[in-house]
C-alpha cells in the first residue's frame, strides 16, 4: 500500500515523464485498436460483397459448371428453376432465394463494343442480395418480362449511354450460337464494389432466358441463411430437396467451401494478420522502449532509494507499479480514443474510390471500420501486459546495482 | 516423224493438263470455284467437347463479294449474317440494330464453329494476298494432288501461311492447312466430298478443325445447290435483312 502510494507520488512528481511514458502506449494501443477495427471493417465487407453479390450463403449450380465456368457454359444449368426456388424457399432455414442467369455478352452502340457481365436476375427477390433499388443512382428498376436493363454507373460512362436509351446486347445462346436483343436502360447503378459498377449489367431473367433460349433454367440459385452460421445446416437441406427431387446434376455448396473464393479470404486473411502483427510489434517496440528508457534514466534515483535502505525487492515492485498505473491509464485512453476514431469513421465510411479504380477485388470503395469488443478489450489487456513487464526486466537489473554504483554512473 | 506443227500442239495440249506453274494452278482452281450465283440449303454439324449441335441455313452468293447466310433452324431461326466485299453484318431479329463486325470480332468463331467470320471474308484473288509456291505433288485419299505453299505476301490477312493440296484433275481444293506467322498450325480443312451439279463440281462437305481447340470440328454440308439462277432483288443490303 506504502509502495503503491509512492508509486502515485512518482508519477505526479514528474509530469513530462510521465506524459512521454503514457502517450507512447496510449498512441500504441489506439494505433492497433484502429488497425484491428479497419481490418476487419475490410474483411466483414469483403465477406458481405462476396456473399450477396456472388455467392449467396449457399449455391446451387450444374456439378459440370464450375470446371467450364469460363467458357460461359448455358447449357449446364439449373432446369426447373422456377419450382426449385418455390421449394428452397419453402425452407424455414432460408431468408431467400434468388435465381441468376450469369452470362458474358457484349453491348453493341453505334459500331464500337464493350465487354460486360451479363446477369439475368429476378429484381424483387435480389432485394435481399444485390439490394438493386438501394444502388441506383439515377431511373428506375427494369420490369420483369420487359426488354429493360439497369447499368452499373460505370459501365453507363464507358458506352456513353444514359437512362432511356437503347442499347443491344449480344452474346452466346445455350446453344453456342449468337444471341442479340435490343434494351432500354431504365437506370444506373452505383454497386459498393467499383469493379461490379464497371462490369455489371442487369436484366430481368425472364427476358434473359428469353434472349439466351433458356427456357425456365437459371445458371446459378443462391440461398441466404437467417444466421450466417446456419449456412452449413442449410446446404445440407437444399441437398435433400434436390435428392427428394432426383437432381442430382446440381450441386450445392455453401459460401465457405467455394474454392477460390475461401482461398482467396484465407489469403486476405493471413495478409491481415500480418499488417496486425507489424503494427502489434511497432506498438510493442515503442512501450518497451519507453518503458525502459525511463527507468534507465532514473538509475541516480534508483541509487538514491537504495541507499535510503530499499531493498531491491521493493524497488522492482515500485517500478513495477508505476508502469502498470500509467499503462493502465494510457492503454485504456488509446483504446477510447481509437474506438472513437473508429466509430466516427464506421458513420460515413472512408471513400477510397479514386484508389480502387482499376482494382478487381470485391471489396467496398467506401470502407466502414468495425469495431470489435473482443479485440479493443484484448488490445486494451496487451497494452498493460506489454508496458508493465517492460519495466520487469530494467527495474531489476537497476535494482541489483549497488548505490555507489548508481549514484556514481550519472 | 512428228511434224513440228503436232509436235507444238501436243506440247501445248500437256501444258493445259499439267501447268506447271503454281499460278496457273491457283488460277483454274479460282476458275473452277467462281460462280456468277449460288443458292444452297445446307448445315453445319458442329462438334466440341460438350457434343453436336446442327445448324442448318440457307445461302446465296453473287460473285465473289456478296453473300448471305440466313439461319433456319430453331435456336436461332432468321439470324443472318450479310458478307458485302470485306464487311461483315450480323442481323439478329430482336435486335434493332445491324451490327458490323470490325477488328478483333472478325476473328471470333460463327456460331461456336471452327469457322471464323473471316474465314467469310475474301473476295480477292489468293495471287493478290500469296505468293505461291508449287511444292511437288502428293496422294491424297488415292487422288494425286498438287501441294502449293503460300505466303502472305503483307500482313493483316487472316492466316500468314497456308499448304493447299489441289486435285490434279478438278482442280478443286482437297486439303488446306492454315498458319500462324510463327508456323504453328491454326485450322485444317479436308474436302470430303464433290458433287456435280449442271456440269460443275462443288464441294459439298468438308470439314474444319481448329487446332487451338480442344476436339472440336465443324462439318459443312451442302445437302441442296443451284447455280447461276436468278436470285431475289435486293437480297444482299442491309434494308432487306429484315424480310
Amino acid at each position: 500500500m506504502k509502495l503503491a502510494a509512492l508509486a502515485f507520488r512518482n508519477i505526479r512528481r514528474n509530469r513530462r515523464r510521465s506524459l512521454l511514458s503514457g502517450a507512447a502506449i496510449a498512441l500504441a494501443a489506439l494505433a492497433i485498436t484502429f488497425m484491428f477495427s479497419w481490418l476487419s471493417g475490410i474483411l466483414g465487407d469483403y465477406r458481405h460483397n462476396v456473399v450477396h453479390y456472388l455467392t449467396g450463403h449457399v449455391r446451387l449450380r450444374n456439378a459440370e459448371y464450375q470446371a467450364n465456368e469460363r467458357l460461359n457454359p448455358l447449357h449446364l444449368s439449373v432446369a426447373g428453376s422456377r419450382e426449385l426456388v418455390a421449394r428452397l424457399e419453402a425452407e424455414p432455414l432460408a431468408a431467400a432465394v434468388a435465381p441468376r442467369i450469369q452470362f458474358a455478352t457484349a453491348i453493341y452502340r453505334e459500331e464500337q463494343t464493350f465487354g460486360a457481365l451479363g446477369l439475368g436476375v429476378d429484381f424483387p427477390r435480389e432485394e435481399k442480395f444485390m439490394q438493386t433499388a438501394g444502388s441506383l443512382s439515377e431511373g428506375r428498376l427494369p420490369r420483369m418480362g420487359q426488354r429493360e436493363a439497369l447499368l452499373g454507373a460505370g459501365l453507363a460512362g464507358e458506352v456513353g449511354v444514359g437512362v432511356g436509351e437503347r442499347i443491344t446486347l449480344l452474346g452466346k445462346n445455350k446453344y453456342l450460337g449468337m444471341a442479340g436483343m435490343s434494351f432500354t436502360v431504365t437506370g444506373l447503378a452505383r454497386f459498393p464494389v467499383s469493379g461490379f459498377d464497371r462490369t455489371f449489367l442487369l436484366v430481368p431473367l425472364d427476358t434473359a432466358q428469353a434472349m439466351l433460349k433458356m427456357q425456365d433454367e437459371a445458371t446459378e440459385v443462391l440461398l441466404l441463411a437467417r444466421q450466417e452460421r446456419e449456412a452449413g445446416e442449410l446446404a445440407a437441406r437444399a441437398g435433400r430437396i434436390l435428392a427428394e427431387a432426383g437432381r442430382g446434376e446440381v450441386e450445392v455448396r455453401p459460401w465457405d467451401r467455394i474454392g477460390m473464393l475461401v482461398s482467396l479470404m484465407r489469403s486476405i486473411d493471413v495478409m491481415y494478420n500480418f499488417i496486425a502483427l507489424f503494427f502489434f510489434i511497432l506498438g510493442t517496440t515503442v512501450i518497451i522502449n519507453t518503458t525502459m528508457m525511463v527507468i534507465f534514466e532514473r538509475l541516480r534515483e534508483i541509487g538514491t532509494v537504495a541507499a535510503l535502505g530499499m531493498k531491491p525487492g521493493e524497488i522492482v515492485r515500485l517500478f513495477f507499479l508505476e508502469a502498470f498505473y500509467i499503462s493502465i491509464i494510457s492503454a485504456f485512453l488509446g483504446v477510447l480514443l481509437g474506438s472513437a476514431i473508429t466509430l466516427l469513421l464506421s458513420r460515413n465510411g472512408v471513400d477510397l474510390s479514386r484508389m480502387l479504380q482499376g482494382v478487381d477485388f470485391e471489396v467496398s470503395a467506401v470502407i466502414r471500420p468495425r469495431l470489435s469488443i473482443r479485440s479493443t478489450v484484448l488490445v486494451f489487456l496487451y497494452s498493460v501486459a506489454v508496458s508493465t513487464l517492460a519495466s520487469f526486466l530494467p527495474s531489476r537489473r537497476a535494482a541489483r546495482v549497488q548505490p555507489v554504483e548508481a549514484l556514481r554512473s550519472i | 516423224m512428228i511434224r513440228p506443227a503436232l509436235a507444238a500442239a501436243l506440247l501445248l495440249a500437256a501444258a493445259a493438263a499439267f501447268p506447271q506453274s503454281a499460278e496457273e494452278i491457283v488460277r483454274r482452281l479460282e476458275a473452277n470455284q467462281r460462280f456468277r450465283t449460288q443458292e444452297a440449303e445446307g448445315s453445319l454439324v458442329i462438334t466440341d467437347r460438350f457434343g453436336s449441335r446442327t445448324k442448318t441455313f440457307l445461302s446465296y452468293a453473287e460473285g465473289q463479294e456478296r453473300m448471305l447466310l440466313a439461319f433456319t433452324n430453331v435456336e436461332e431461326k432468321g439470324q443472318k449474317i450479310l458478307r458485302l466485299r470485306d464487311e461483315i453484318y450480323l442481323y439478329f431479329p430482336e435486335a434493332e440494330e445491324v451490327v458490323r463486325l470490325q477488328g478483333a470480332a472478325l476473328k471470333e468463331s460463327v456460331m461456336g464453329s471452327d469457322f471464323s467470320y473471316e474465314d467469310l471474308t475474301g473476295e480477292k484473288s489468293l495471287l493478290d494476298l500469296y505468293e505461291v509456291k508449287l511444292s511437288g505433288r502428293e496422294l491424297l485419299a488415292g487422288r494425286e494432288q498438287f501441294l502449293l505453299e503460300l505466303k502472305a505476301r503483307a500482313r493483316g490477312v487472316a492466316y500468314p501461311a497456308q499448304k493447299l493440296w489441289v486435285d490434279v484433275e478438278e482442280y478443286l481444293p482437297r486439303r488446306a492447312e492454315y498458319y500462324a506467322l510463327s508456323g504453328r498450325l491454326l485450322k485444317t480443312l479436308e474436302v470430303l466430298e464433290v458433287r456435280r451439279v449442271g456440269g460443275r463440281s462443288v464441294m459439298s462437305r468438308a470439314i474444319m478443325r481448329d487446332a487451338m481447340k480442344k476436339s472440336s470440328s465443324t462439318e459443312f454440308r451442302v445437302q441442296r445447290v443451284k447455280l447461276d439462277e436468278p436470285l431475289p432483288k435486293n437480297i444482299f443490303s442491309l434494308e432487306a435483312l429484315s424480310w
